[in-house]
This record gives C-alpha cells, structure tokens and sequence, in this order.
C-alpha cells in the first residue's frame, strides 16, 4: 500500500517538478563538487569507484533507475519505478527526498536551495 | 499549568509562527498530567537505531526488560550503518593475539588520553579501556564478524581486513611513548560498508531477542512526572501525537545534530560552513534539545569529527602541509581526523598541500583543487600571497632534512619524507571554502559512566540516559582514531540499557 502512495506522490512530483523547473538555473560543476560532498557517505560519481552504500552515479542521466549493476540495496519502489534518470528527476528528488519515493532506501536531508540543486547536477552530468 | 510560557511556545500550536527560529532550542518537557493517556508502553524505551540504541536496547532485553525501540525513518541503523563501521579495541583481543599484536588496556589508556588532549573524559576511557576484552565478546556474541586479516594501510581501503592502526598510534610523538598497537576492528567489507555490516548483525541480534523496532516515528518531547522523574515519550506517527510510557527509563540515542543548520550555527560554528556534512538524515539533535528541555547538561558542544582525508594515495603525504603563513603546522602523515582538526580549528580554517611532481595526485580529485601551479617555490609562495621568502623558508627547512629521513620540527614518519624539488610545484586549497571535510558533532549530553543523563546542577534525572552522538561521549576533538565514535556508542548503549533496565520504577 505505501508503495502504491509512494509513486503516486512520486508521479504529481515528476509532473511538478517538470513544469516548476522549466526555468532551472544554470549550475556550476565547481560549486556543485562541494555541494556533492555529503552524498559521498554513500555515492561516488568517479568510473570505476564502483558502489559504496548507495549505488555508482556515474553516468546516472539517461539510465533506467534502479538498475545499477551489482547494487543490492535498492528499494522496490525505486526498482519498480520504471523511469530514466533526467536532470529534472533528479532535481525533484533531492528537492524533497521523502515525498518524491517515500519508501526509497536513501534516508537524505534534502537540498532545499534550487541553485545548489543546478550545481549538483551540473557536477554530476561531468562523469556521464 | 506549569512552566506555561516554555510549554506553550514549543508546543505544537506554534507551527507556524517560527518553528526554524527554535529548532536550536530545548524541547521542553510535557507535564504528565497533561497526557490525555497512554498509547503505548514498555520498561526501557529508546529513541534512536543506531549502533548506540540498538546495543542499549539488546542490553535492556536480556536484563528481562520489555523494551520498545522508536525510529524515525522506516530503515532503521541511523548514522551508524553509513559509517565505516569501525570499532576501537585494544587490550589484547583475540583478533589482536591471532594477528601477533600485542596490546594491553594500559597501553591502550595511555594513547587516548595522550592523543585525546584536555578534553578527553578519562574516567570513560579508563573504564571502556579495562572492559575492551568484553566488549569485543560482547559484539561477537551478538554476531558481529571479524576476519583474521591484518591491513598496514592508514585509511580502510583493504576490502579483506578486520584489524588496522585506525588512528596515530605510529605518529610522533605517540609512537615513541606509547607502544603502537592496531585497535580498528572492522566487519570486512567492500567500500567503506562495514557500518552496514556490523548494524546488520546488531538488528538481527535484537530481532532475535524478540525487539520491537517501530519505524517512522518521531519523538519530539520527554514526559515528566511532578518530581522530575521521566515518564515517557510524545511522539508523532503518522501525523498524529501520541504518548508512549516508559515505566523504567528512557534511553536518547537519536544521534548528533550535523544536519540541524540552526543548532550547528549556534553550538558548532567551526563545522558549519564543512562541505561534507556526515550522517544519515536524522541526526538532528532532537534526542540533546529533549535532553536539555529537562535541564540536562550538555558538554563539548562544539567538537566534532572533522576529517580533511588527504590520504589515499599516501604518496601525496610526502607532500608540504602549510598555514596562512606558509608554515607547516602538523605532520602531514597524522591520522586524517588530526589534520582535519588541525586546519579547521587552529588555523582559521586555511591551509594548502604543497607537492612536486613526484607526490602530486594522479589526477584530477574530488577532495581537493588546485589554487597554484609554478615552476619554482618562489613563484608558488608568491601566488598564493605568502609573505616574501616564507615558502622558501618552509621548503628549504624541510629539504634539508627530508634528504636526511629527519623532520625534527613535526616528526613525520622516515616514510612520507623525500624532498620536494621535481617542478611543477602545485599547491592544493585545503580551506574550508573548497576542500572536502567530512564532519559530524561530538557534542552532546552529559551522562555518568552508566549512561544517567546528568542535569545542570550535577543530579542524574531519573529514568534518563543517553547513549552515542546524543551524548557527551569518549570522542572528543581532535578526533585521534576512527572507531571511537562507534566504540563509544555501543561500548555505553550497553551501560545505558542494563542501568535503565534496572531501575526499580
């Protein structure tokens, strides 16, 4: 049943977020390096680092979610979710990390300034 | 009603009037005769999942108290099962013996209160030192694993290995007074997981044991009887308030506050403005602001774990670690927690990595970016603002006795010394602003050696205790080896558990 409300949430999210951010700031890959730090108690973005307590970033944008290769820890819901990582996807989730997949496994604070957010992905979107 | 004014304003009424301007404040307490009634109740109920609660938790249950645990998230482990997973024991082990290292409880005292500074706890320490043997039982009995793998590595990066000189135990001055012994026991695990491992088995020993653990339940205020005795806890799940008693004791162990801004600003200004704030989300400091909501002590409030990880590649250490003035300041090989402590709190939090090109990072790298690049020290000290001749000075200084295996002025180890003098010369930004710190707080409550939260005139509360990052603990800054946050946490959990356990209700 939580499953169920998680994508639920998640789809008004998605359609949200997309309309919300169509005029999403330009992000800075330098600013967005230090902006990343704290997701490195689980992620790295480096090929070849492999996954940690979360799963490799690398080339995150374009991949089906969920299917990283040798990644155990994934929620259902986020296996089950059925959608491709896209800059704006990303940007809702670390928006508001517990109403964009509920029942995801990765318990995160947030990122609640727009412009960090930008900068995050644009850091991200350098190890595709 | 009592204490009217403090009740009101930290009730849920204010929502919406200023919530972000108190969350560095106490949670006050809730007059038990302003409980509608019990929703729910047990001997020891504790707040928090983590390796503190959990132990605290197994500890209480096997005491034969009915124990109820209370978890924020619907994944419960909290900051613990992201850690490295690290626990700090010494004394002989049997992982120590098997390995050949020997090791005893006084030398083990003896490198933490020489590396811990004025203000480590020794009364703690001594006692977690003499009860290591146990305790390294205690995690096995409960079936946390342990490899007879030894790593020589000073950072964690042997994927096999359980035990490992965690800290600066082969560092000057250290090295010479104590004898060095490797006290980091880890579950072996790939990248770092060894946090999920060891609250894996900690979980399963508790659900063994028949412990219920409720996820998505936030506890938000402590129940009080007219004496000041704690009664239980109000929490909130599902959007809706609840009260669940406890009719022993409490035990806070909702860990530290590092991703609580306002609490930070106001208690840890140092780690505040760190890039790598780290912890899972609910280390938000409820467990210490309901602590202090019944006049708890809190203690060290602004130390904390900070980690500036130079290393790996331990090449790079053969490398020049200087202050605003262009001066060296500590030996580049210390334990990374020391260099992190060094750099953010001594030195304003600037600092640069001086390297030749043969101790250079193989590539571009996350932790650190370049701030100069030159073809000699005179032109590296003069782009990064140095005064005249000052870089020089620190570079030729170093020179002439790296080329003799000494450094007489901090003591770096024979081998991290080599001379820099193959250009291009770089000089990395270690300041706050753009190198990678990972930080956490070491602040907390303060408790007696059974885990007793102790108020502000020095009396235990009854029927409180604390345990991990909610307490005032053995880690203390500067941070001198990976494990003692974990060791601590479990090592006390216990404490706490069988002392709340106990208590005569």
């Amino acid at each position: 049943m939580r499953q169920g409300a998680g994508s639920a949430a998640a789809m008004v999210l998605v359609l949200a977020g997309i309309a919300a951010h169509a005029e999403r700031p330009t992000g800075d890959p330098e600013r967005g390096r230090q902006v990343f730090q704290p997701c490195r108690t689980c992620h790295y973005p480096e090929p070849g680092f492999g996954n940690y307590n979360g799963p490799s970033l690398t080339g995150i944008f374009g991949r089906k979610a969920g299917t990283r290769e040798g990644f155990a820890g994934y929620s259902k819901a986020l296996k089950d979710s059925g959608f491709v990582w896209t800059p704006e996807l990303l940007d809702a989730w670390l928006a508001s990390p517990g109403e964009f997949l509920a029942d995801s496994t990765m318990i995160f604070v947030g990122i609640p300034d727009r412009q960090a957010r930008a900068d995050l992905i644009a850091y991200l979107q350098q190890f595709d | 009603m009592k204490q009217t004014r403090r009740g009101f304003l930290t009730g849920a009424g204010l929502a919406a009037a200023g919530v972000t301007a108190l969350r560095s404040t106490p949670t006050a307490a809730l007059d038990r005769r302003d409980v509608p009634g019990w929703d729910d109740e047990a001997d020891v109920v504790v707040v928090g999942s983590g390796a503190g609660g959990i132990s605290a938790a197994i500890e209480a249950r096997r005491a034969t108290a009915d124990v109820q645990v209370l978890e924020l998230f619907h994944i419960p482990g909290g900051s613990s099962s992201l850690s490295g997973g690290v626990c700090y024991m010494g004394g002989g082990t049997p992982l120590q013996k098997a390995l050949g290292f020997e090791d005893t409880p006084e030398d083990m005292y003896r490198y933490l209160i020489e590396a811990g500074g004025p203000y480590a706890p020794a009364d703690k320490i001594r006692l977690y030192c003499e009860e290591s043997l146990g305790h390294y039982d205690w995690l096995v009995g409960n079936g946390v694993e342990y490899a007879r793998v030894y790593s020589d590595e000073k950072e964690l990066a042997h994927h096999a290995a359980s035990l490992y000189h965690s800290g600066s135990e082969r560092n000057y001055p250290y090295r010479d007074r104590v004898r060095p012994a490797p006290r980091g026991h880890v579950p072996p695990a790939t990248n770092m997981m060894g946090g999920q491992r060891l609250m894996a088995s900690l979980l399963a020993s508790a659900e063994r044991l028949g412990i219920p653990v409720r996820t998505r339940v936030a506890c938000e205020r402590l129940v009080t009887e007219s004496d000041g005795t704690i009664a239980g806890v109000a929490v909130r799940e599902n959007g809706v308030r609840r009260h669940v008693r406890a009719r022993r004791g409490v035990v806070l162990a909702a860990g530290g506050f590092i991703h609580n801004p306002e609490m930070l600003k106001r208690h840890a200004p140092e780690l505040y403005p760190c890039s790598g704030h780290w912890g899972r989300a609910g280390d938000l400091g409820m467990g210490i602001r309901m602590g202090m909501g019944v006049g708890a002590n809190v203690l060290r409030m602004h130390h904390g774990f900070a980690v500036l990880p130079l290393y790996p590649p331990e090449n790079v250490l053969k490398g020049v670690a200087v202050n605003r003035l262009g001066q060296r300041c500590i030996a580049e090989d210390a334990y990374y927690g020391a260099i992190g402590h060094e750099f953010l709190y001594n030195q304003g939090g600037r600092g640069w990595l001086i390297v030749d090109a043969s101790c250079d990072y193989p590539g571009p790298d996350a932790r650190v970016v370049m701030a100069a690049l030159a073809g000699d020290i005179t032109a590296l000290g003069r782009a990064l603002g140095f005064a005249p001749g000052a870089l020089e000075a620190t570079i030729d200084y170093y020179n002439a006795h790296a080329r003799e295996g000494r450094d007489p002025l901090l003591g770096k180890s024979a081998a991290f010394l080599a001379p820099l003098e193959r250009p291009p010369f770089k000089a990395y930004d270690l300041g706050v602003e753009k190198a990678f710190y990972s930080v956490h707080t070491f602040g907390g409550l303060e408790t007696t050696l059974a885990g007793e939260v102790v108020n502000v005139w020095g009396d235990t509360i009854p029927g409180l205790y604390a345990a991990g990052r909610t307490s005032a603990g053995i880690p203390a800054a500067p941070y001198h080896a990976s494990g003692l946050s974990i060791g601590d946490s479990t090592f006390f959990g216990r404490r706490a558990g069988a002392v709340a356990a106990a208590r005569k209700a």
